[in-house]
């Protein structure tokens, strides 16, 4: 075998250009494939990062209410189970303290959410209120980063407010303003902070307050709305809701669930790229085999003198195999390095604001894979080349 | 005993609905040690001979046999394997490989099988060209070799494996008449020292004189 592939690379040196040429046009098909791997997982990192960094991974909520039938002589077919009482999590304090003891926990925060209105004057704003204990307003979100005018410190009582809601009424650090809460409870409360942290969602809607100033505006005396729990790793958000689930009687939810547009998204992206990653192949193969085929042709005469002094079939053929597999293994790995290279560049373009003009990730682009798949693929495509030069008829092919 | 035993040979070539009968039963008999010339026009069948009797294409009828034992049935491995061991072959266009070397182009019959080129196949090479006058050439690319020179390695190549029979066809049939006095004396030399048995296709009288034996073939017979 050994010897099959010396004369493999000797055909291969034999020709330089050609075999040059060939392998260029399999490196560059090997740069594609990189550059498409990069390029995708590196935007599905950095869509999955913006989201992941800004919302809870795994959501506890108690469980929904569901309406139920009445009796027949009952004047309503249906009612709420109470109209009165709030859905809330109680006993939430145990709840917590399992969940800070299991693995990839980084961050269980318990929050009351709800609906208001801020109003100032005649203004008026809805508003999504967020409590949580002080010292956790950046164990999800980060909010303090955001901070543009006063501060994120909630334990003074006061609230603090995106900039587009705070433009619309007119807020600073240091403004009173009146919070309506959708149970009905109104409260003078200043404005703490005001922060902006790009999300229209959330610099348009969103107020965060204290756990204590939030209690009476939800008329919450005990219990929470919430947990949100930030995990170190936030693929693994499924499986530990599954398992919670098992074990807390609460609606628990990853946040895969909540972000199922993204996640189409992200796996309609996935599915393109592979598409570009077969054709890729599927232009490699089709290279190396034409061009084995056209060297098979051109060396028939060779191989038809090597045949008749007793050469066997499977020699010839494994001098194509290794022609293709020595193809497929320089171009991979050239097209890796090229390809490495090319991503780095890429990565290191900057848009106006800053940022990379491409999400691409160089350390992303698949290069095991692809060494191995254009390795393997070539090798692939050189069976039938090998076929056809095994099969040549010595009389024929030395008459030639 | 025989080298080789030829019986009866028939080989009939068919294109579409023709039938074209090249050979109409050939008896021959080669010793061990002969030097035979196989002579006739253009078109007798000569080639069609060597090649079924070089076991490179099978015969429509008759019997082969190769050293006592019937290669009739035999697989087109067990052919192959039989012709690397058994046969070498001198053309009349050299057709050695272009992109190895003098010494590689002898050595390859036995590199191929053995997995490379050992020492023990490097060195029975050397001798070879050495033996053919070459042995200053043997690392040339055989595209730079002349035309005698390329016809000379061939025959080292034939020779590579020790077969018991060298089958050439018009092996001086493309070489100036020096070059082909200094291959045939080549030839000859090897056959009384080695006791290798030839078998030359020819239609140079000079040739086929110097040969211990002639076959004539003339329409597919021997006559």
């Amino acid at each position: 075998m050994m010897f099959a592939a010396r004369v493999a690379l000797r055909y291969l040196t034999a020709n330089r250009g050609q075999t040059a040429l060939l392998i260029g046009g399999v490196a560059l098909s090997v740069i594609v494939f990189i550059f498409i791997t990069a390029l995708i997982r590196g935007l599905a990192i950095f869509l999955t990062t913006q989201t992941t960094g800004q919302i809870a991974h795994i959501e506890l909520e108690p469980p929904l209410r569901m309406a139920r039938l009445l009796s027949a002589d009952d004047r309503f077919a249906a009612r709420p189970v109470s109209t009165f009482q709030r859905q809330q999590i109680r006993n939430w304090q145990q709840t917590v303290a399992l969940l800070e003891g299991l693995p990839h926990v980084v961050a269980v925060v318990p929050e009351i959410v709800g609906n208001g209105f801020l109003v100032r004057g005649t203004a008026v704003a809805p508003v999504a209120l967020q409590g949580v204990a002080p010292a956790q307003i950046d164990a999800i979100l980060g909010i303090s980063q955001y901070i543009v005018d006063g501060s994120s410190d909630l334990s003074s009582g006061g609230i603090v407010i995106g900039a587009d809601l705070a433009a619309a009424l007119g807020l600073r650090a240091g403004s009173p303003v009146l919070l309506r809460s959708d149970r009905g409870v109104e409260r003078l409360i200043p404005v703490t902070g005001v922060f902006r942290a790009g999300l229209s969602s959330l610099d348009r809607r969103v107020a965060y307050l204290s756990l204590v100033t939030a209690r009476p505006l939800a008329n919450l005396p005990d219990g929470i709305s919430q947990i949100s729990v930030k995990l170190d790793d936030p693929a693994k958000a499924p499986d530990i809701a599954a398992s919670l689930s098992a074990t807390i009687p609460l609606k628990i939810a990853a946040w895969q669930e909540k972000n199922r547009n993204l996640q189409q998204a992200l796996g309609g992206q996935g599915t393109t790229g592979n598409f570009i990653q077969v054709f890729a192949m599927v232009a490699i193969m089709i290279s190396v085999g034409s061009a084995l085929l056209l060297s098979a042709a051109r060396r028939r005469a060779e191989i038809g003198i090597m045949r008749s002094f007793g050469i066997s079939r499977g020699f010839v053929a494994s001098v194509f195999l290794f022609q293709g597999l020595i193809i497929g293994f320089a171009a991979s790995l050239i097209g890796a390095g090229l390809g490495y290279r090319l991503c780095l560049f890429l990565s290191s373009i900057k848009a106006a604001d800053g940022d990379p003009l491409l999400p691409i990730v160089p350390s992303e682009g698949g290069y095991l894979l692809v060494i191995t798949l254009t390795t393997i693929g070539s090798a692939i495509a050189a069976i039938l080349p090998a076929r056809a030069a095994a099969r040549v008829d010595p009389v024929e092919a030395i008459q030639q | 005993m025989s080298l080789l035993v030829a019986q009866n040979l028939t080989k009939i070539f068919t294109n579409g609905d023709e039938q074209t009968q090249v050979l109409k039963g050939i008896d021959l008999t080669l010793a061990p040690g002969e030097m035979v010339a196989l002579l006739g026009p253009s078109g007798s069948g000569k080639s069609t001979l060597l090649n079924i009797l070089g076991l490179l294409m099978r015969p429509s009828g008759g019997r082969l046999s190769l050293l006592g034992e019937s290669v009739n049935d035999r697989t087109e491995t067990a052919l192959s394997q039989t012709r690397n061991r058994h046969l070498g072959f001198v053309f009349q266009f050299h057709h050695l490989l272009p992109d190895f070397t003098a010494l590689e182009n002898v050595a390859f019959p036995a590199a191929a099988p053995n997995g490379g080129i050992s020492p023990t196949i490097r060195a029975r090479a050397a001798m070879l060209l050495d033996r053919v006058g070459l042995s200053e050439r043997r690392d040339y690319l055989a595209t730079r070799l002349s035309g005698g020179q390329k016809q000379r390695v061939a025959i080292g190549r034939a020779l590579m494996n020790r077969p018991d029979l060298v089958l050439a066809d018009e092996p001086t049939g493309n070489l100036d008449r020096e070059n082909s006095a200094r291959v045939m004396t080549l030839l000859r030399e090897i056959n009384r020292e080695d006791r290798t048995t030839f078998l030359l296709s020819t239609h140079d009288p000079q040739i086929a004189d110097a040969c211990d034996r002639q076959i004539h073939v003339v329409d597919g017979r021997v006559i």
